[in-house]
């Protein structure tokens, strides 16, 4: 076991430095000089070259590329190009709303979309059944960020219930950090819940033909101890993978709901980044984000094999 | 075993999950109006976007300077007419030929960390603006030397009569008074240390700006105990939290709803004409705008009421020249009335047919896509096929830079002295001279104007440039965007400014 984890780190480190060099070429290409964003309409030809001298972008593309590296070895990700800040402790700043945004977002989902799934399944045809998929249609297909002022409107406007935006550490205050993120865990958690819910009907009816629950069956057990004990369990080992891909992507940031709700996450971050070619603060960003996604595939392989003993660790 | 592994992973992430949290905790001091000591509380305020640094030299956002207004000060400030008033310089006074300008400071002028901010200060920091060419190097062109004679008195020797000085030096935050240590240790772009009313106290990244009030301060202390600059982007949402009172002032609210929220009582939502100017350019590096017929045929093709309309829901004054009517420099002159014909006319006199003009507009700037849409629809009408390209502002401002466009729009924010109007847009050596416009005559005006010393004879050049400038159509102007803020009842005290400084050293808040 501890070899596999061992290989698979280091998988992860090739996948990472992969990634620095695409996001590296990458930004390349995109069209748009930092400098004169910084600038703005203000545009001097000596502050333009100051700027870009500080900024080390008068430096070849080759030199700029493996300072980068071997700085990042370091754990050092450079500065911002806006504010001169170290990028690392910009981006280690945000994640903490991030985590707590999409864990909630998915905890919601699961809330949700098991039970849906479940009886959906179980009741296949039925008015429940019918009801739940149009549910799912509806969440995949209506945007996120409509979603997301139809609650502000409702629930901040009409109802008073809930601040419209806005964000409070958990660790501050853990009932304002509630208030503040059930309107964007609600509008990200709806439209994964849609996902999930599908996704867990179908894998519901795949196992229910299965031969093993007809032979429970056979033997005389309840429903009710067939559905969780041989059901449900084996149904989920799929589900596990989609849950755990959903909460990788949104750990990523979920970029318009954070700007919508004002949520100081990784997906906010990004977008700020973009506007204003950051690109070593886009860089880490983008780096912080390809390792969580690594480490959640990484855990997802551990607790697959803790699901279904079949699937023995090669 | 296998329950091993899963506690394994469970570890690793309340690890992770620990080390993120344990970074970011501990940041800020908490300035929320629940637990403020004094009787003041604290203000939110909910502005569109994050500032990128706080170090007032540097930064070029509007939205620090939002912050910095109450930060910082400087040797002069505008006062609401925008005219000059004393601030850290008490008095000034200038040698006969004009070129020594002797400023004195006002006595017993602290840092809000208590350190004394002497003549030493100003020379430190107007020496690192010229020295480090930085964002405001521009306006101390002239300037030869700053020097302090004593720690009240400073002395700035110029190469050639300013008249705008005075503008330069306090037109905003951009030329404020820094502390040396405060720059030397780095902390300025993230704690900055000035004289004004607040200091900052807390910073949230992504989310909020904490300041309390600076006890320290040499004027009137604020009533307030401190504002939260709190960071929204989106209008609705923000309207949303002002009217839910989550947050007591705002500048960023959806602008359809301006003209209905101004009619109203509940929040207080109040508008005046600001001190930018949106105007279309056309190449005259490229054929056939080189051509003045074709530019006064763009220019009366427009119809300003419309576009107006259109991109800003009449929250603007419409305008022919760069400088709003409430300015002493206005110049009323209005020779493009929307007349087609005589655009046609013009164009057939240019021997111009079958034009297909590129129209390179923003998405940073939304109000520039929505015209680029009616000045296309207006310009159909004489025979001018526009195609409209939209680029985010990164994109946009290489090819304006590399001179790759027919024509673009954009608008010039922030002004005060006719020289900021003009001299970089219409010189044929100005820096942001993009569109390539020269003529001998109106360069020769620009440089006498910006060293004439008698404002009437001043301000009559400066129409002389104005009425050139139109007549070739060097830019084609279209409007004066209005500023409209909102505050909630409870906010006394608060006046919208021209020029957008936000102060909140005179507001109190009522409970």
């Amino acid at each position: 076991m501890a070899r596999f984890v061992l290989r698979r780190l280091l998988q992860s480190c090739v996948v990472l430095l992969g990634v620095t060099l695409v996001v590296f070429l990458l930004l390349q290409l995109v069209p748009g000089d930092p400098v004169r964003v910084a600038l703005g309409t203000r545009f001097d030809p000596q502050t333009y070259e100051a700027l870009r001298a500080r900024a080390g972008l008068d430096q070849p593309l080759v030199v700029q590329y493996f300072d980068y590296l071997r700085r990042a070895l370091t754990g050092d990700l450079g500065v911002s190009f806006r504010s001169g800040q170290p990028v690392t402790s910009i981006v280690l700043a945000r994640l903490p709303a991030t985590l707590s945004l999409a864990l909630t977002a998915v905890l919601f989902a699961l809330v949700i979309a098991v039970p849906l799934g479940i009886v959906s399944a179980m009741r296949s045809g039925s008015f429940v059944d019918h009801a739940t998929r149009v549910f799912s249609q509806f969440g995949v297909s209506v945007p996120d960020f409509w979603m997301g002022i139809m609650g502000i409107l409702l629930f901040a406007g009409v109802l008073g219930w809930l601040p419209p935006s806005g964000y409070v550490a958990l660790t501050e205050d853990p009932a304002r950090w509630a208030s503040h993120v059930a309107l964007p865990a609600a509008t990200v958690g709806l439209v994964t819940a849609s996902i999930l819910t599908r996704f867990i009907r179908s894998s519901m009816l795949e196992v229910l033909s299965e031969d093993y629950v007809r032979t429970a069956q056979a033997k005389g057990l309840r429903t009710r101890v067939v559905v969780l004990r041989h059901v449900l369990r084996n149904a989920l080992i799929p589900v596990v993978t989609v849950v755990a891909v959903q909460l990788a992507s949104l750990l990523g940031g979920v970029i318009v709901i954070e700007v919508l709700f004002a949520w100081p996450g990784i997906g906010r971050l990004t977008y700020d980044a973009v506007q204003a070619r950051d690109y070593p603060v886009l860089q880490g960003a983008v780096l912080l984000v390809a390792a969580l996604f690594l480490l959640v595939n990484l855990l997802v392989d551990i607790l697959y094999a803790r699901l279904d003993p079949r699937i023995t660790v090669k | 075993m296998s329950s091993t592994r899963f506690r394994l992973a469970g570890a690793t992430l309340a690890l992770l999950l620990t080390a993120t949290v344990g970074c970011s905790a501990g940041e800020g001091v908490d300035v929320d109006g629940g637990n403020a000591a004094g009787a003041g509380g604290v203000l939110n305020a909910a502005i569109g976007g994050e500032p990128d640094q706080l170090d007032p030299h540097k930064t070029s956002a509007y939205y620090s300077f939002q912050v910095l207004e109450n930060v910082f000060d400087t040797l002069v400030e505008p006062d609401a007419n925008l005219e000059m008033q004393p601030s850290l310089a008490t008095e000034w006074t200038t040698s006969d030929d004009q070129l020594t300008w002797t400023f004195t400071l006002r006595e017993g002028v602290k840092f809000s960390d208590g350190t004394p901010l002497t003549a030493e200060d100003v020379v430190y920091s107007y020496n690192r603006i010229i020295n480090e060419k930085l964002n405001t190097a521009y306006k101390f062109g002239t300037v030869k030397s700053v020097t302090a004679s004593n720690p009240t008195t400073v002395v700035i020797t110029l190469t050639a009569p300013t008249p705008n000085l005075l503008a330069n030096l306090g037109g905003f935050k951009g030329v404020a008074i820094v502390q040396k240590a405060n720059v030397e240790s780095g902390e300025i772009t993230t704690k900055p240390i000035g004289s004004g009313p607040f200091a900052l106290s807390g910073y949230t990244s992504g989310d909020n700006i904490q300041l309390v009030r600076n006890d320290n301060y040499w004027g009137e202390r604020p009533k307030l105990d401190g504002v939260r600059f709190t960071f929204v982007s989106d209008p609705t949402v923000a309207l949303q939290n002002l009217r839910g009172n989550e947050v007591h002032w705002t500048d960023n609210l959806p602008p359809q709803q301006v003209p209905a929220l101004r009619d109203g009582d509940e929040p207080k939502v109040e508008s005046v004409p600001s001190t930018d100017y949106w105007y279309l350019a056309l190449n005259q590096g490229r054929k056939p705008y080189d051509d003045v017929n074709v530019r006064r045929a763009i220019a009366f093709a427009l119809d300003r009421e419309a576009i107006t309309k259109a991109a800003k829901f009449g929250l603007a004054t419409v305008n022919q020249t760069a400088i709003p009517q409430n300015s002493a420099f206005y110049y009323e002159y209005a020779p493009y009335s929307h007349d087609p014909n005589q655009a046609r006319q013009l164009l057939d006199q240019a021997g111009v047919s079958d034009l297909t003009m590129d129209l390179m507009v923003t998405s940073e700037y939304p109000e520039t896509v929505t015209a680029a849409q009616v000045i296309a629809s207006q310009l159909e009408g004489i025979g001018v096929n526009v195609k409209i390209r939209t680029l985010d502002f990164a994109q946009w401002l290489d090819e304006q830079g590399n001179g790759n466009f027919d024509s673009f729009m954009l608008g010039w924010l922030g002004n005060i002295d006719p020289d900021e109007f003009y001299y970089a847009q219409h010189h044929s050596g100005g820096t942001f001279n993009f569109h390539k416009y020269r003529n001998p005559a109106v360069d020769q005006m620009l440089d006498r104007a910006r060293t004439e010393t008698d404002q009437g004879a001043r301000k009559q050049q400066y129409e002389q440039v104005a009425k050139q400038i139109v007549d070739d159509a060097s830019y084609i102007y279209l409007y004066n965007p209005d500023v409209a803020q909102g505050w909630s009842k409870q906010v006394t005290g608060y006046q919208v400014r021209t020029d957008r400084a936000i102060r909140f050293r005179d507001v109190a808040l009522t409970r």
